[in-house]
């Protein structure tokens, strides 16, 4: 293809896939000698077509950054004084295993866990995972599992089995209306937003459901404003709207669908004036969006972190998928297409998920952090992949209960990641031992005893599956090593197998290297990893109305309106509507002192998480934090554009400061804080990430979703002042 | 032929990959932007809330006010009308600022020079596409001589128009 030739003799080009987030798209990058010199979006390659967001474009000042770690350290002074020696690669790793071997001597297995929250890292999840089955350890937790991707998947399933998750195989392109609830794909998930588009053009409607007027909402044909945390009253009014005016389909509830009746009667308690008036949306809108959603099919619910990060997500996702389901819209074109992976490829889901391979016996399983109060998360009877309640782990960190946590291997930047930051801290301060594995000196690395540096996405081989496929296409590709690893990084799979072996235990499988891995996953395709790599990718069939063959994956093999997994639990086995814990409605008392309704977290496409913020391309994009706040608002509090402000809520004893910004993205009684931040020019081992992090603010105490754990990230009395002092 | 890069406002989301991809293709330090997404709005409007996406950067203006700014004649205009910035003349002055009427030269301080869009000349040269065209996920940017750009924007209007006379509203709302 004439469009990508290389430009110089000398210069060559290698395809490979992207892990700044969890899109996955194909890249083309141009090596002179040994360096990479340009990174480009690869045209062949389906997810993104030729197109690549800041953090991919960026990715060459990611690999050669001058802060990145590229040698294995170790602690010489106290915890986060900065005092290092650098160590080979063995020293590092006979280290680590002797210590986690006294560890796992002293405590036993589940007092060692791992976290993570980043892409970068999926091609570890299962190598990390057989190192803790290898121990008989359930310590796996992620820094944002209770409220990210799992409540949703839980709704799902509940709902229609596992086929059919609608976080996969949305089918935008094909689409007739999309619904976009609390989610803003351009700056989070990138690909997404080019099928949405995709959609758009191709004449699809789209609706946008946030409290913030984002720039997914600026392409919206109708834009529903919603007061924060309110999903759940919407999705039931819109359900409200649909049953009574017989707008569902019909033969589809009559022959797939059961407890519709109990649903009807349920609903009849959410008309739209009740709604409306919980809600804030005009009465009009909420018809207009029902009528909509139901008459203009095939359409798509895409549900996002403004909807998850509440303390009644499962119920809020369980209304919503039910609206998925009467209206006819499961694996139909243009609808929820779920996933049609290549034929015969054996998904690190299904591995993970399979006792003979790297799940951990029921017994284990059940004495997981978060088993018992949240089973559908965390036991054995898990309805997604099966991992520790995060706040959980940290009380037990902090407390013991219901046993210590000693040791933890840290992926990423936990000590940014998880609401009630200031506990985080404490629990990784805690830990007798610590080893971390993350590219730059982030508040969680400089706590760690050992680090053992990992090799970037430019460095290594692995499968990538699609986290997004997309209804249209669902396949797997090759992600190749385009340069040698700099300095003494190692491949994450490399470390946690040696690290298996050096503790003398058994690797729980046939896996000697990751390429084993590879193969294993491969082997039923009739594609080698090796030919893998020179296709690109492989793709599954896609295939509509699988029920009709297989049935739903429910106890009944029907899609379960009344959900008979969650009554065996005690919980409501139909959708209902809470209000948020800390909010004018539910805390009126509190109202007069904290009088704004805080949200938190939402992206910029420059960042993951909290990566990101050294690379200079962007960081430029967005240089600081921004209390997003209305002008009336405000000028009222006397604050103006580019003042910082203070944040405080009831719920924890921190404050935060931010630079404000004046903007009509939310409504006067509404305030935006982003989540992440820290700043890598600051001195650590803080690197000012007690200054703006908003999860300072927020707590891990709970109140949580009783399904998931959820806790409530999004609509939080709150109040602001302008900082006085310099 | 003169070429040009159009913007199609209704297809910009306002994902800033052009302004990086621009940066890489011209290996820019933090400050200046060739290509830059200007956003407008949010702003109130018949109770409304509304909000564009403009990507700015040189338009090569057939008779560029900047080459007659310039005092050391550092901006020329090739034979297919891109306009160029030479690097090793420009002084840096700014001069070509006061004139653009799109505010696209763009002070560059570690060469503490000048530079504008080039239009990828040197890819353009080869039979590819603007870097910012070619990365554009939404199909926003468009890269055509004017008039084929001109018949693609006559399309979607008439478009819109059959489907309002039809439907009672734009193709959009």
């Amino acid at each position: 293809m004439k469009k990508n030739k290389s430009k110089g003799n000398n210069r060559r080009v290698v395809r490979t896939i992207c892990s700044g987030c969890h899109c996955a798209c194909g890249v083309l990058a141009h090596v002179e000698g040994d360096k990479v010199v340009k990174i480009e979006g690869d045209p062949d390659f389906p997810m993104n077509e030729g197109s690549l967001c800041p953090k991919g474009l960026s990715a060459t000042q990611f690999l050669y950054h001058p802060d990145r770690i590229l040698y294995p350290l170790k602690r010489t002074g106290k915890r986060g004084e900065g005092k290092w020696q650098r160590i080979s690669k063995d020293e590092a790793l006979d280290l680590t295993a002797a210590r986690f071997k006294e560890i796992l001597d002293k405590y036993g297995p589940a007092a060692i866990g791992w976290s993570w929250g980043d892409a970068a890292y999926h091609s570890c999840w299962w190598s990390k995972q057989a190192w803790l089955k290898a121990m008989g350890s359930p310590t796996n937790w992620h820094s944002d599992s209770h409220y990210c991707w799992h409540p949703l998947w839980i709704a799902n399933r509940t709902t229609f089995g596992t086929y059919h998750a609608s976080e996969a195989g949305m089918d935008y392109r094909n689409s007739k209306c999309i619904f976009l609830w609390g989610g803003n794909p351009v700056m989070s998930h990138p690909t997404r937003a080019r099928d949405i588009m995709i959609g758009v053009k191709n004449g699809a409607k789209l609706v946008v459901i946030d409290p913030r007027f984002t720039q997914i909402a600026s392409k919206a044909d109708l834009f529903l404003q919603i007061r924060p945390g309110t999903d759940d009253a919407l999705a039931l009014g819109m359900l409200h709207i649909i049953i009574n005016e017989e707008l569902y389909d019909k033969e589809f509830v009559k022959k797939w669908c059961i407890g519709f009746e109990e649903l009807r009667e349920r609903v009849q308690e959410y008309p739209v004036g009740r709604v409306s008036e919980i809600t804030d949306l005009n009465p009009e809108d909420i018809i207009k969006a029902a009528r909509m959603y139901s008459t203009v099919r095939p359409s798509i619910h895409h549900c996002r972190m403004g909807v998850q990060q509440n303390s009644n997500v499962v119920q809020t996702c369980r209304a919503i998928s039910a609206m998925i389901a009467i209206c006819g819209n499961l694996d139909v074109k243009g609808g929820h297409v779920g996933f049609n992976p290549p034929k015969g490829y054996r998904s690190l889901g299904s591995i993970l998920e399979s006792p003979d391979e790297l799940r951990l016996s029921k017994e284990i399983e059940d004495t997981r952090i978060g088993a018992k109060e949240y089973p559908f998360l965390s036991g054995s009877e898990s309805l997604c992949w099966s991992c520790a309640h995060p706040p959980s782990v940290i009380h037990a960190i902090l407390t013991e209960k219901p046993y210590p946590v000693k040791a933890n291997w840290f992926l990423n930047d936990i000590a940014l990641c998880l609401e009630g930051q200031r506990d985080a801290y404490e629990a990784i301060m805690k830990l007798e031992f610590t080893v971390g594995s993350d590219f730059f000196f982030t508040p969680t690395m400089e706590l760690c005893d050992i680090i053992i540096p990992p090799t970037m996405w430019l460095e290594k081989d692995s499968i990538e599956e699609l986290f997004y496929n997309t209804g249209h296409m669902d396949y797997v590709g090759a992600r190749q090593k385009v340069v040698e690893p700099l300095g003494e990084t190692m491949d994450d799979a490399v470390m946690d197998l040696e690290i298996i072996k050096r503790m003398g235990l058994e690797i729980p499988g046939p896996w000697e290297t990751p390429h084993d891995f590879f193969n294993y996953q491969l082997a039923d395709t009739g594609v080698t990893f090796e030919e893998l790599k020179k296709r690109g990718y492989i793709a599954g069939t896609i295939e509509y109305k699988k029920y009709e063959k297989i049935g739903f994956d429910t106890p009944s093999g029907k899609v379960e309106l009344h959900s008979s997994l969650l009554e065996k639990h005690g919980y409501d086995p139909l959708p209902y509507y809470k209000e948020n814990d800390i909010t004018r409605v539910s805390h009126p008392e509190l109202a007069e002192e904290y009088p704004l309704n805080l949200i938190t977290g939402s992206r910029h496409i420059a960042y993951f998480h909290s990566n990101n913020r050294q690379i200079p391309w962007c960081r430029e994009l967005e240089p600081m934090p921004k209390l997003e706040i209305h002008p009336d608002t405000a000028a009222k509090l006397g604050i103006g554009e580019d003042d910082w402000a203070w944040i405080e809520t009831p719920i924890s004893k921190e404050r935060v400061k931010m630079p404000a910004h004046l903007t009509r993205v939310v409504k006067p009684e509404v305030v935006h804080a982003p989540s992440h931040w820290w700043f890598p020019e600051m001195k650590g081992p803080e690197h000012g990430c007690f200054q703006s992090s908003i999860n300072l603010v927020l707590t891990i105490d709970g109140p949580y979703d009783p399904v998931a754990g959820a806790s409530n990230l999004r609509g939080v009395l709150c109040k602001i002042y302008k900082v006085e002092e310099d | 032929m003169k070429m040009k890069i159009l913007v199609d406002i209704d297809l910009c989301v306002g994902c800033f990959a052009c302004e990086v991809a621009c940066k890489q293709e011209h290996n820019l330090p933090q400050g200046p932007k060739l290509m830059k997404v200007v956003q407008v709005g949010p702003k109130e409007i018949g109770g409304k809330l509304v909000m564009d996406f403009v990507p700015m950067h040189c338009r090569h203006c057939e008779n560029p006010p900047c080459i007659e700014a310039c005092p050391v004649d550092a901006i020329s205009k090739r034979n297919d009308g891109i306009v160029l910035f030479d690097e090793n003349l420009c002084i840096g002055c700014g001069e070509c600022i006061e004139v653009c009427p799109f505010g696209a030269p763009q002070y560059n301080p570690e060469k503490q020079i000048m530079q504008a869009c080039d239009l990828c000349h040197e890819r353009i040269d080869q039979g590819l596409l603007p870097i910012c065209v070619q990365n554009c996920p939404t199909d926003a940017l468009v890269f055509g001589d004017p008039n084929s750009l001109s018949e693609r924007v006559r399309q979607k209007k008439a478009d819109a128009l059959l489907h309002r006379r039809f439907t009672g509203s734009s193709g959009i709302d």
